[in-house]
């Protein structure tokens, strides 16, 4: 059998086939996306041109990309951190609802007027956004805790206990935290409780600041500071950490505290920013989502912020398409996807080259060049 | 007092037969699961491949006809999208967490654009679903007999592989390079022993499950297609890999009590009980979370779950 691929005696890690390989391969998602079209009689060109203009075609468009980055940003972050610690961690579905759980509790206490009632308005911002963070912290700490502690696999633990939260935020939504009325949901959070927009006749709200603060800081974080320095040590090498003096356990419990309650924030935006109010089955796919973007974005925190809005757009402009011109959806879900698999499957490239089936293999002799 | 104890041995009855119902299709899938973590592989994207297995379960089944044919239309999707699975898995190197979570959301995108390209905005046919079939002499056993016995046939079948995969494990040289791959790639290798090779098979197995349990659903238990019809299921399956601790007799026996906490909770949901249903639904993945915690016993994955192999 010819075989296609030929094995580089080294595997290529220059940044420019890095961004080569990155490029091309979201070129060829972009192409093979676009082909989707083609069946429900749209032009591809046309359909992308249509769904980025409705994504960044103008200020109300950026706006709702705006929103839908948001989260992504934030749960981006949440990955970055806690993968870079050296855990697998997938358990962002829960913390998004952690997060807005507690942001909506801390906002409906006193109804029917809400945090407002209860104590000084100035007070409401520092209680709810520090309520959802340790929400999110706690709810990501104990799987921390069963990983680093007692050795248990955190990535299975952590994907089970996102359906422990989904059940969890359902259960709160059809009892305890129920609204009157036929829908398993809270009643709507009062206005005060809401994040104020950007600016009026934008839905972008000041969440969008919020994931903005978030790069920043988690950036300066793992540059600049030994903490941060300390939890990527960890995760490229514990056993070296360990021999350096680190303390692996703790950085890494540092990082999944952190990174649960970046996460947690995202559901802060999703409910005080767009939702109102919480509702069962709010998360939808968010907390996977977002750990592709940061995948996408190289575990680079400054590289997330435009896959997050790339990603976001995605969406608003997918959804845009499909109410003007019927086009599926769906062929976002896809693009979305093929582009971190086309990355994965690209880097096959670093280690083996191409070789054409109908090539000629020449062993060119080794001769001693004329110097 | 007699009559009540008539209607609480028909409730008993019409419980546990709704939880072999419910436990068939992830007992499938977790089935397949267990050749592929055996081998090292956490395929994560059980959850995609049941699904695009229900689909093309149920799209043969509407087009040809045959709900017989639709069944196995969904083994060979499975087969298909292992070969793609083991290409990012192993060929690729791609972190199995990665391409797992990434090829779930991919095969959502894919099941509803094949799904709206085929069948349009139409409301779906309903197919012909495989009745229940009552095996002679064994449906006569009482208790059991109405429990296990009168179920569709991808149940028996279902119960028939769980025995074949037993002996595949633990009595075939296959299942014994199969585990020596999971637990050592590099001392396998040094054993003669081609790893990928032998890891592809984990996938390809594996995704063969999840292919037939998305037929299974279509088949015998739902008779339509719709986006959200696998819902976690597939998450379901990796639980019971793990609470059956890698053993396939084991894991039946996690596939009926998860069965059964669900069909309890549907029960109840009847009879307007105080014991929130959230928290029987919520049941496997705490027992799951228990099991794998470490905390209680330590669950012995196998040594070299998620972890890449490359050839030197």
């Amino acid at each position: 059998m010819k075989r296609l691929l030929e094995r580089r005696l080294a595997p290529v890690d220059s940044p420019a086939a890095i961004v080569a390989i990155t490029v091309g391969a979201m070129l060829v998602a972009f192409i093979l996306a676009g082909l989707l079209f083609m069946p429900f009689g749209g032009n591809p060109l046309t359909a992308y041109g249509f769904l980025f203009r409705a994504a960044f075609g103008s200020v109300r468009a950026l706006g709702l990309t705006l929103v839908q980055g948001t989260p992504l940003t934030l749960i981006a972050l949440a990955t970055i951190v806690i993968w870079r610690a050296g855990l697998g961690y997938i358990g962002f579905e829960g913390c998004f609802l952690m997060g807005a759980a507690a942001s909506s509790w801390i906002a409906l206490a006193g109804t029917p007027q809400g945090f407002p009632l209860l104590l000084p308005h100035w007070l409401y911002w520092p209680s709810v956004l520090v309520a959802a963070f340790v929400a999110g912290a706690l709810w990501a700490g104990w799987v921390g805790v069963l990983r680093v502690r007692f050795g248990g696999n955190d990535v299975l633990i952590s994907l089970m206990a996102n359906y422990v939260a989904i059940f969890l935020v359902q259960y709160w939504v059809s009892g305890p935290m129920r609204a009157p009325g036929d829908l398993p949901q809270t009643p709507r959070l009062p206005t005060e409780s809401w994040l104020p927009y950007l600016m009026s006749g934008m839905r972008a709200h000041w969440g969008a600041a919020i994931a903005l603060f978030a790069t920043l800081w988690v950036w300066w974080l793992i540059r600049a500071t030994p903490a941060g320095y300390e939890i990527i040590v960890s995760g490229l090498n514990p056993k070296a950490a360990r021999y350096g003096g680190i303390n692996v356990g703790k950085r890494q419990m540092s990082a999944v505290l952190l990174g649960g309650g970046l996460a947690a924030l995202a559901g802060l935006c999703a409910v005080l920013g767009v939702q109102h109010r919480l509702m069962d089955g709010m998360s939808g796919g968010v907390g996977f989502i977002g750990v592709v973007v940061a995948l996408l974005a190289r575990l680079n925190p400054l590289l997330v912020i435009p896959t997050a809005l790339l990603y976001g757009g995605l969406e608003v402009g997918g959804s845009a398409m499909q109410r003007q011109t019927g086009l599926p959806t769906s062929v976002v879900l896809i693009l979305q996807s093929l582009l971190v698999l086309l990355i994965i499957a690209g880097d096959v490239l670093r280690y083996y080259r191409l070789r054409w089936p109908r090539q000629k293999t020449v062993q060119t002799p080794l001769t001693e060049e004329p110097s | 007092m007699n009559g009540l104890s008539h209607i609480d041995a028909a409730f008993v009855v019409t419980w546990l037969a709704a939880a072999v119902r419910l436990a068939g299709p992830v007992l499938l899938a977790a089935l397949g699961e267990i050749y592929a973590e055996r081998a090292g592989v956490l395929n994560i994207g059980i959850e995609g491949t049941i699904l695009l297995g229900a689909l093309g379960s149920y799209m043969v089944a509407v087009l040809s006809g045959s709900t017989a044919l639709g069944f196995l239309a969904g083994g060979v999707v499975g087969l298909i999208v292992g070969l793609l699975l083991a290409a990012l898995y192993l060929r690729a190197h791609g972190s199995q967490i990665v391409v797992g979570i990434v090829f779930n959301i991919l095969a959502g995108g894919v099941a509803t654009w094949i799904y709206s390209l085929v069948m349009g905005n139409t409301s779906s046919p309903t197919i012909t679903m495989l009745a229940p079939y009552p095996l002679p002499l064994l449906s006569a056993i009482p208790g059991i007999g109405a429990i296990v016995f009168s179920q569709p046939v991808p149940l028996y079948l279902t119960l028939l592989l769980t025995g074949v995969a037993q002996y595949a494990l633990f009595y075939t040289r296959f299942g014994l390079s199969l585990r020596a791959v999971g637990e050592n790639p590099a001392a396998a290798h040094a054993a003669g022993l081609n790893v990928l090779r032998i890891r592809t098979w984990g996938v390809l197995l594996s995704c063969l499950g999840a292919g037939l349990a998305g037929s299974y659903l279509v088949t015998a238990q739902i008779g339509l297609f719709r986006d959200n019809i696998v819902s976690g299921q597939g998450f379901i399956a990796l639980a019971i890999v793990i609470f059956g601790r890698w053993n396939p007799v084991k894991a039946l026996v996690a596939a009926f009590i998860f069965g059964a906490a669900d069909a309890l909770q549907l029960s109840l949901q009847l009879f307007e009980s105080a014991l929130p249903p959230q928290l029987l639904l919520a049941l496997p993945y705490l027992l799951t979370i228990l099991a794998m915690s470490g905390v209680v016993g330590r669950t012995v994955q196998p040594g070299a779950l998620t972890q890449p192999y490359r050839k030197e």
